[in-house]
């Protein structure tokens, strides 16, 4: 199977690129980007070849493309990917409007193409003992959630609102979402968000707080905020308390990490040692064209997510709560 | 400063163990409906005993009346006290609504004695370094902050009185208090609260809510408590701001750990709980020692009858957001 990158703005697509490179029986063709001295330094170190434009890379043999641009360019190409009739792991956010996500989900639909959100969370050891935990009735009823998905301000185009669509509550609020209705099998049904910009000299907000109402009867908050200071000692967290009617779980991914004192800078680092949930996320995408079904995590998840993000930032501007649906 | 405490539960006993060690005040008297209680408590501090207030009151002449009773017995206790001229220490939360509380500062004024409410957790050595280190702008501008407590369990007490929503006002008003009035002390207002609670939702008694706060200087919060019966009590926070974190869990602050590998010998001493995070001297007797000493210098304590409104104020408004479903926007105090 052949995986072309398309875009290195999204720094994710390091990542990505690690992880094909490690499956067998995957092949990473090569990559293009519509900053060539991004994507020959990307290439270089990758080693593997640039193409000149990402029509190149479609006109190519490749099977299936990683699309890691800023959260603006998602629909472009992936309307041009899927006219190519090539298969596309997209990264999140699905689009920076619920009208490009439903534009990309008709045009991956009619290519017949397979179409995954890079929602790499669900691929996490915990989350799955959370999800095992919750199937088999362990958990009981869920009664309530509190999650945290902060991070440090990643500055690039996450900061440009035409580019990314917004800052810290697109950015985090789709990872738990996204985890929330896959883990428990229900929706947001309302959203409250504080929403403002307090850490940095940015043109989107940096911090908030989401409080949500689901479906199931439960409630939760969400802090999705980039409150995570420069030196922090790792990138971020994904944290989720789910208090059951049988058992009250938490899940903190960061927890498998060394501790690392030291005479650099910063002097105190977390090094995480915990399983790759990029490299189960990139081969979920590759079985998925390579038994021809539908992938795990489709665009239908990623256009929940985003209503939930859209409604957290209508809900900060009204300060009122918003329904959904 | 003669003190008499009426009510010797859990709080009860522990002030009367806390003025063993404040200079400047002397335990005298203890009231309690339960005689059992009272005398328990006489008897260990060679002080004498009495089934109510009134009879407190009639019999002793004291200085101080520290109120340890329910919530919902606050008022009425406080109004007595102060209508007799007594100085009055008031457990948390001050009363039960803002009307309460407001009616009790106002008796206070009146009868022109000082009334000091038990926000203890502004004496604890953890939460007073972060206060310090937050009004000393050493974080930066704040941005986000997280409070948590809770899962200790379901208080035992009284006519299990703590199960009463009507009695105690739930766990914002009776737990999440604790970390409220610490945000109002080092945040300052709040400007708009939204909650969720487990209240008539789910789990009856075992409450867990979580708070969202917006501060009118644009901080955001998140307050969460619990009493369900997780693996220990722990207080829990993390204040976000433009200098970096500044966090505490209690899990963490362990200073001292013990595995007892045998039961010892009858001559041991069995069954006793030791503190994981010992300090020298009891919060508790640190803010009682503090309003004595605001008594003796004839200035108002740090946390006098405004604060205790102030934290019941906010409380309503949460309580407000519960049961609407909708935020709820507070006046600038
Ligand atoms: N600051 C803190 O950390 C903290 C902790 C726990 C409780 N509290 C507060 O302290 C107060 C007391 O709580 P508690 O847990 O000690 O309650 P408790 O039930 O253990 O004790 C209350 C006592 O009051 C007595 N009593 C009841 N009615 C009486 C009356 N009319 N006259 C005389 N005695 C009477 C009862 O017999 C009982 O001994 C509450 O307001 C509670 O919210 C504060």
């Amino acid at each position: 199977m052949k995986i072309g990158i398309m875009s290195f703005a999204h720094l994710h697509a390091h990542a990505y690129v690690d992880a094909i490179r490690q499956m067998p029986g995957v092949e990473l063709i090569g990559v293009a980007d519509s900053d060539l001295s991004r994507g020959q330094a990307a290439a270089d170190q990758a080693e593997t070849k640039l193409f000149p434009t990402f029509e190149a890379l479609l006109e190519s043999d490749v099977d299936g493309v990683v699309i890691t641009a800023a959260n603006a360019d998602h629909r472009r190409l992936t309307e041009m990917a899927a006219a190519a009739g090539k298969h596309i792991l997209c990264e999140k956010p699905i689009a920076t409007s619920l009208e490009d996500a439903r534009a990309m989900e008709k045009a991956v639909k009619e290519a017949g193409v397979k179409f995954q959100m890079a929602f790499p969370c669900r691929f996490i050891p915990a989350v799955q003992n959370l999800k095992r935990q919750y199937d088999h009735g362990g958990l009981g009823r869920v009664v309530l959630i509190r999650s945290t998905n902060r991070g440090k301000m990643p500055g690039g185009f996450f900061v440009e609102p035409e580019l990314s669509g917004g800052g810290a509550v697109i950015d985090h609020t789709v990872h738990i979402v996204d985890l929330v209705r896959w883990i428990f099998q229900t929706e947001i049904v309302e959203v409250y968000a504080e929403i403002d910009r307090h850490f940095h000299d940015i043109p989107t907000e940096d911090c908030g707080l989401l409080t949500m109402e689901l479906a199931n009867g439960a409630f939760m908050t969400l802090d999705p905020s980039w409150s995570r200071p420069d030196d922090f000692y790792t990138w971020g967290d994904v944290y989720l308390k789910v208090v059951g009617t049988n058992a009250v779980s938490e899940v903190d991914m960061m927890r498998q990490s060394l501790e690392r004192i030291g005479a650099g800078k910063p002097n105190y680092e977390w090094d995480f040692w915990g399983s790759n949930s990029d490299y189960y996320l990139v081969k979920e995408f590759v079985d998925s064209f390579r038994e021809d079904r539908e992938p795990s995590i489709t665009a239908a998840d990623g256009i929940k997510a985003l209503e939930v993000a859209a409604a957290a930032y209508e809900s900060g501007k009204t300060k009122a709560p918003v329904r959904l649906r | 400063m003669k003190v008499g405490i009426v009510g010797l539960g859990t709080m009860g006993t522990t002030h009367a163990a806390g003025y063993q060690s404040v200079a400047g005040a002397k335990l005298v008297a203890v009231a309690d409906i339960q005689p059992n209680r009272s005398h328990a408590v006489a008897e260990r501090y060679g002080v004498r005993s009495y089934a109510t207030l009134a009879e407190m009151l009639e019999a002793e002449d004291l200085d101080v009346v520290d109120v340890c009773l329910p919530t919902f017995l606050h008022r009425q206790a406080v109004e007595m006290a102060a209508a007799a001229g007594k100085h009055v220490f008031c457990e948390k939360p001050l009363a039960l609504t803002p009307e309460d509380a407001k009616a009790m500062v106002d008796a206070c004024r009146k009868a022109g004695v000082t009334l000091g409410v038990g926000h203890v957790v502004r004496f604890f050595p953890e939460y007073q370094k972060a206060k310090t280190v937050l009004a000393a702008g050493e974080m930066g501008k704040i941005g986000t902050v997280y409070m948590y407590r809770g899962g200790g369990g379901f208080p035992t007490a009284w006519q299990d009185w703590y199960a009463r929503h009507e009695w105690s006002g739930g766990i914002v008003l009776d737990l999440m208090i604790h970390d409220l009035d610490f945000l109002l002390w080092t945040m300052g207002d709040v400007e708009r609260v939204f909650a969720k609670s487990t209240w008539r939702r789910d789990y009856g008694r075992m409450e867990h809510a979580l708070v969202s706060l917006r501060f009118a200087n644009g901080v955001i919060g998140n307050v969460e408590g619990t009493w369900l019966p997780l693996e220990s009590f722990k207080t829990e926070f993390e204040f976000a701001g433009t200098n970096g974190l500044l966090s505490h869990s209690s899990a963490h602050a362990v200073s001292f750990k013990s595995h007892q590998l045998q039961t010892p010998g009858e001559a041991g001493p069995q069954g006793v709980t030791v503190p994981r995070s010992p300090v020298t001297r009891s919060p508790y007797s640190l803010e009682l020692e503090h309003f004595i000493d605001c008594l003796h210098k004839g200035v108002e304590p740090i946390i006098n009858g405004e604060a205790g409104l102030r934290a019941v104020t906010l409380v309503a408004a949460a309580q407000k957001s519960i049961e609407t479903g909708k935020p709820v926007g507070l006046e600038r105090g």
